[in-house]
């Protein structure tokens, strides 16, 4: 085919899932959708596999693939030109039961010829919390709806039927509706679009075109593998909930032009939600492997097919039926991201041509927090914190990682204002800025998380609550990289200024400035579902992502400037950084900075004669 | 402003882009007199007085003898945007609520890094950063104080504590401009203007933006970030308008001075000169106003404007005569928000290099650009990167003897082996036959900028005219326009000006809001209330400003929204006002209308109940300009134009064939063109299709037809 014609077919494929992405976000209206970008949309081949990937929340890419491919095998010869089937069971595809997919064959002139598959987070699946995360579920049973795949849309007509079942199981049914309607839409303009580009440059060319995208993305990463350095790297990632810890072990392993990564070592299934089925954890491994060594390659099943993965079954990267996995998108898949996310940079720094690519770990803990409960103005509300899509950077070879920048696996993500939470939640937030030491020490630092306090305000019933799901609280997760450090695990306090005595109420806890102006005694909260009354206040804070290098290895001019912007603090710029500030703290004391780093190296070499 | 009318003629008008400086003179009864010359950044008023000159001259006048009998001048300038593209600003500080200092640097997460990013960046984040901000981080100052979502004071303004912020900012931090940005300060400015009244006293040469008053609405960190960017460069455009009015005041002109705004409207200078985020892309948002008054003229509601120049391509889109706002609006990739006419762009003009990806030899067009200088490798000025200006002149598009009415040469056999090495060699095609490729890719590129501002948000380009300006367009608007399905298209006669003729077809427009949310189903009086103190305050501002009140109007516009939704639609008020019930009905109607046909058939969701978010108000005063008066049409008979016959590439038959070559100056009204042809003007070509004609109008515009 003629680069040209392929180059513009290429760019239309990718505006086709853009405009799909417009559509479904127009739609849904939600603010998980429109601000967290909690979505994805992509187009498949006739057989399911990966044509043009969208950019969404990247776990998805494969998982909604194989969707498409269990709709063809359950219900092949009755699939027909405008059909939409939904799939949300876990164990059969999805990662979780409240990611519905819906997916739509595209026929031409009577032909299967490609299909679309889109997910939103719904507002509410009917699990035993509200908002889908369900930390109290014990299994897949108490997790709502669930289906391994089901006609919603036939022939073009909505089976009323079977939306309505649907419905009869959720909470605000009226946006769950929505959120259905915004799918249906989204894939009703992939369709067209993509007939449109069908009927202009006829099928062949486009079906050519679409074979040679794919051959050319896996011809591309198999060369992009063969100039790296072939080894095995491992990570392993610690996840607790409650009183239990898990582990996530990865072992990935690049021979020639192709990666294997191996989960053999993790921890056996858990009882808490947090568990993945196998589809979560290879969508878990792809979501960074595209844009950390696939940035200038389409995104498609080429780019699937020199990887393997090894997921023992009954693991947590592997569960069986009925465990229970709503938590999965903020529990394992996390650390399963985290993992190749880790394993890959340390890929990419052991070479000289992309050590430039290679990243310490981002915003490696999302908190999903869902607050409910009626409104200011009377209504009922259901909403996630949105700041856990602020996300923070990992440290890179040549730079920082950048501040609240975001995550990898949903590259453009976003969080709500302020002033939009406050108008239609009752609560106020107290502050919200960058959190000081949360950001990996490294040569680079990793970029920072935040910090934020809400406290009811204007409530009709006193306050509202809340479902975490929170995780990360033990162990840092955002793995430093080269020897840099790992960001600051996150916190979740339940500030009980209600009870606190007259006495200790130096601080007006209303206009409290941090944490510690609290006069409530501090409770930390991480799991299950909690009210949030009166004065009591609720403080969170993410962690930064990883450190870059040595950390004694920064420039100390550099740790001077995060000292005066707060992000890092003198203690941290002593005792982890080896920086010593003159008095005031408005310059570095070069020879006691030289002194200290020496004295620091030192007793890493000599542990026992500093004891 | 009316009364010196009939003793001074003339309207001058002056747009001062990034690369050229346009003027066009209009006066009754008389032909555009235009003038052109480059800008001159830093010092753009010179440039702006160069461009007079060119204009004077024409009409065998100096520029004293024309500002003699010149009774209005309007101005549009990239002042602001060039200040923030250089970092040119003034060292500025902000203060805001304690506990939120850092709003303006995490800029909502991610959103300040990908925003009005493209794909290849949003898909690489470990390369991708946000732009460096444009306060140091230590000028924030956050100080107590706190409005609740309802506008109540819940924590008054510490004043002691605001007092050693300022002086802090201004000792230290050696700051010239600050900025206020308080939480909820749109529904409650009271702690905002106590600051401002400390920065008054302590400070009283540093220069002040208060969020509430340069954007009162909802959105912390947009708002916050535009008091920082009119904080930033409000001292240099206020000193920039004020030098040129000076300088306009010493050649003799002594008339008013209106200045663009993004919004489409004009300020009496004044006033603008506070306003630096208003300046913002003024530009390209006359040419919107440019394109609408001539779409007004020629009877066309719905229309596509795009520009192409030497380094971007530029679209804007009329809908029933309404123009578009842009939502998110970014200027050099910082947010804010102003009112401002959606204009869309991505990096492909007639100076943009073609590249092949290295590892797949897949061809590209833009967006790096040889600029004007060196330049494309035709213009033999040292340029050696292949551009897209190249392969029109290698596809017989460009007359290599009269290019620029003959002011300058072009070497096609230096393009021919320049393109041959970089391109046709490497993708193993004869020259042609790649050239022919490479125009596809950059029409593709522009057909899908242009689907994106309309098919994606549900308009069809069928029911549009597409008006294609400048340098670049007419060669390539044949080819996408086609590809489109467009009506037809209209290469208008000031093509060259388009943005000078916008600013001389905009009125005087003032725009105020207020921010409360009220149900759907809001007694109309309640309304009402809201806006008659806006009312009062655009009656008094117009009165000042000279117009009577029946050159006046006064349109309302309220944002609407389904409960539970987050998209907001500006809805106009089409009913009587103050408003009864039937107009507040209608406007109910309209809204769903507008969301249906904006979001898609489905998307509007009416059980959660309807809501007003923000009451606008556009206080406008009519200007008198003169009429455009039609030439004759003559017969359809161009042959007194035809200087002789060429090959040129001719998309439907994907090769070369041989066409007419015009002179667009010898062209008169009524004669008409068929395709396959190129008209050649003083500025740029115009091509005619295969199957395409065009015709002379009694404007003097190129309108092309489809067959």
């Amino acid at each position: 085919m003629d680069p040209i014609t392929f180059s513009i077919i290429r760019h239309r494929l990718f505006r086709i899932v853009d405009e799909a992405v417009i559509t479904l976000k127009h739609v849904s209206g939600s603010a998980i959708t429109n601000e967290g970008h909690d979505l994805m949309v992509s187009l498949y081949r006739a057989d399911g596999s990966l044509l043009m990937g969208g950019v969404g929340f990247l776990h998805h890419l494969t998982s909604a693939a194989e969707a498409c491919k269990a709709i063809i095998r359950r219900f092949e010869g009755d699939i027909n030109e405008g059909d939409i089937f939904l799939l949300n069971d876990p164990y059969t595809a999805a990662l979780h039961t409240s990611d519905i997919y819906l997916v739509s064959p595209i026929h031409h002139e009577g032909r299967l010829v490609a299909w679309s598959a889109c997910f939103v987070h719904v507002y509410d699946i009917g699990a035993m919390n509200p908002g889908g995360f369900a930390p109290d579920a014990q299994d897949i049973y108490t997790e709502g709806f669930s289906s391994p795949g089901i006609r919603l849309v036939e022939k073009g007509a909505l089976r009323h039927d079977v939306m309505d079942t649907l419905l009869n199981m959720v909470r605000s049914p009226e946006m769950v509706s929505l959120d259905m309607r915004s799918m249906i839409a989204c894939n009703n303009v992939a369709r067209d679009r993509m007939l449109s580009l069908i009927g202009k440059y006829g099928y062949d060319t486009v079906d050519s075109a679409c074979q040679e995208l794919i051959d050319q993305s896996e011809e591309l990463l198999r060369q992009r593998l063969a100039e790296l350095p072939d080894g095995q790297w491992q990570s392993r990632q610690y996840l607790e909930v409650k009183d239990e810890v898990y582990e996530v072990f990865l072992t990935m392993t690049k021979k020639a032009d192709e990666l294997v990564f191996d989960f053999t070592g993790s921890s056996p299934q858990a009882a808490y939600s947090v568990n993945c089925t196998k589809w979560a954890s290879l969508g878990g491994l792809f979501a960074p492997l595209f844009p950390l060594l696939c940035y200038d390659i389409t995104w498609n099943e080429g780019v699937i097919r020199p990887i393997t993965m090894i997921a023992p079954e009954g693991t947590i990267v592997n569960c069986t039926r009925p465990a229970p996995v709503s938590v999965a998108t903020v529990g394992a898949i996390q650390s399963v991201n985290n993992a190749a996310c880790s394993t890959i940079g340390k890929m990419l720094e052991s070479s000289g041509k992309y050590r430039e690519e290679a990243t310490a770990v981002w915003h490696a803990n999302h908190f999903a927090i869902f607050k409910f409960g009626r409104n200011q103005h009377g209504g009922e509300a259901i909403g996630i914190f949105t700041e856990t899509f602020a996300g923070s950077g990992g440290a890179r070879t040549f730079a920082d990682g950048i501040d609240v920048g975001g995550e990898i696996p949903n590259p453009i993500s976003r969080m709500a204002n302020v002033e939009t939470v406050e108008a239609g939640f009752p609560i106020r937030y107290l502050f919200r800025r960058r959190m000081t030491d949360s950001g990996g020490p490294g040569r680079y630092r990793g970029g920072a998380g935040m910090e934020f306090a809400v406290m009811p305000h204007d409530s009709p019933d006193g306050g509202i609550n809340y479902v975490i799901s929170g995780k990360g609280a033990d162990f840092p997760m955002s793995d430093g990289l080269a020897g840099g450090y790992p960001g600051a695990p996150n916190r979740y306090v339940w500030v009980h200024n209600n009870e606190a005595d007259a006495d200790s109420r130096n601080v007006d806890p209303r206009f409290a400035r941090s944490l510690d102006d609290m006069p409530g005694e501090q409770e930390t909260v991480t799991w299950g579902v909690f009210p949030l009354m009166g004065e009591d206040a609720l403080y969170v804070g993410w962690n930064g992502g990883g450190g870059y290098g040595d950390p004694l290895e920064r420039d100390p001019e550099a740790v001077l400037e995060d000292c005066r912007t707060g992000v890092v603090s003198a203690r941290s710029a002593r005792d982890v950084y080896g920086v010593v500030l003159a008095e005031g703290g408005g310059a570095v004391d070069a020879a006691a900075t030289e002194a200290a780093r020496r004295s620091m190296y030192n007793e890493r070499l000599y542990p026992e004669a500093a004891e | 402003m009316t009364t010196d009318a009939p003793q001074k003629r003339y309207i001058v008008a002056t747009d001062v882009g990034g690369t050229c400086t346009d003027t066009i003179v209009v006066a009754p009864g008389e032909a555009f007199i235009m003038g052109k010359a480059l800008s001159t950044p830093p010092n753009f008023a010179d440039g702006v007085l160069d461009s007079i000159a060119r204009a004077a001259d024409q009409m065998g006048l100096s520029v004293e003898d024309l500002f003699a009998q010149t009774y209005l001048f309007m101005h549009g300038s990239t002042v602001v945007d060039n200040t923030l593209l250089t970092r040119g600003g003034a060292p500025t500080g902000l203060i805001t609520t304690a506990g939120f200092e850092d709003t303006v640097f995490v800029t909502r997460g991610a959103y300040g890094r990908w925003a009005g990013q493209p794909e290849d960046w949003i898909k690489h984040p470990v390369a991708s950063d946000r732009p460096a901000p444009l306060i140091p981080e230590d000028a924030v100052c956050g100080v107590p104080e706190r409005v609740d979502y309802k506008g109540a004071v819940l924590q008054p303004l510490d004043e002691a504590e605001t007092e050693r912020a300022v002086r802090r900012l201004v000792g230290e931090k050696k700051v010239e401009a600050i900025a206020v940005a308080f939480l909820w300060s749109f529904y409650n400015a009271e702690n905002e203007q106590k600051a401002r009244d400390i920065v008054k006293r302590v400070a009283p040469e540093a220069y002040v933006t208060l969020s509430s008053e340069i954007a009162p609405v909802p959105g912390e960190y947009e708002r916050s970030s535009t008091a920082v960017i009119n904080a930033y460069a409000g001292g240099i455009a206020n000193r920039y308008l004020t030098d040129l009015k000076t300088q306009l005041g010493e050649r003799g002109y002594s008339g008013p001075v209106m200045v663009m705004q993004g919004y489409g409207g004009l300020l009496p200078s004044q006033e603008a000169a506070d306003r630096a985020v208003g300046m913002i892309e003024c530009g390209p948002a006359a040419g919107v106003i440019g394109a609408k008054a001539l779409g007004d003229l020629m009877g066309d509601a719905d229309v596509i404007a795009a520009d192409m120049g030497g380094t971007t391509f530029k679209v804007g889109v009329i809908q029933n005569g309404e123009i578009e706002y842009a939502r998110e609006p970014l200027v050099d990739r910082y947010h804010y928000v102003a009112p401002k006419i959606e204009v869309v762009s991505i990096g492909a003009g007639g100076g943009s290099i073609v590249s092949l990806d290295p590892r797949t030899n897949v061809p590209r067009v833009g967006p790096q650009s040889a600029g004007a200088d060196p330049g494309p490798v035709c213009y033999g000025r040292g340029g050696t990167a292949v551009t897209l200006t190249d392969v029109f002149t290698l596809i017989g598009y460009m007359d290599p003897d009269i290019f620029l009415g003959g002011a300058m040469t072009l070497d096609i056999e230096a393009a021919r082996a320049a393109f041959k090495a970089q391109v046709a060699d490497r993708l193993g095609m004869p020259v042609e036959e790649a050239a022919f490729g490479i125009f596809r890719v950059a029409s593709a590129q522009v057909t899908d900028l242009i689907h994106e501002i309309t098919v994606e948000r549900g308009l069809d380009p069928r029911d549009y005219v597409l008006h294609a300006f400048g340098g670049s367009c007419p060669i390539l608007a044949s080819s996408f326009a086609a590809e489109l399905n467009v009506k037809r298209i209209v290469v208008p006669y000031t093509a060259a000006v388009n943005c000078a003729l916008g600013l001389v077809s905009a009125d005087i427009v003032h725009e105020y809001s207020v921010t409360t949310t009220l149900p759907g189903d809001t007694d109309p009086a309640t309304i009402n209330a809201l806006y008659a103190p806006m009312i009062e305050k655009a009656r008094a501002q117009l009165a000042a400003e000279g117009f009577a009140e029946a050159d006046t109007a006064l349109d309302w516009s309220i944002d609407l929204r389904y409960a539970r939704q987050v998209h907001e639609v500006t809805t106009p008020v089409y009913g009587v006002t103050p408003m009864d019930g039937a107009a507040l009905k209608g406007l109910i109607d309209d809204f769903e209308a507008l969301y249906e046909r904006k979001y898609g058939k489905g998307s509007a969701y009416r059980e959660a109940g309807i809501e007003m978010t923000l009451f606008r108000l556009s206080a406008s005063g009519k200007l008198q300009r003169p009429d455009i008066e039609p030439l004759p049409l003559e017969g359809p008979d161009a042959g007194h134009a035809l200087t002789g016959r060429r090959e040129i590439f001719v998309d439907a038959r994907n090769g070369m064939a041989p066409a007419d070559v015009y002179d667009f100056t010898r062209i008169r009204p009524g004669n008409e063109i068929a395709g396959p042809a190129v008209i050649h003007t003083p500025i740029t070509t115009i091509v005619v299709q295969d199957a395409q004609r065009a015709r002379m109008d009694e404007l003097r515009n190129i309108v092309i037809d489809f067959r």
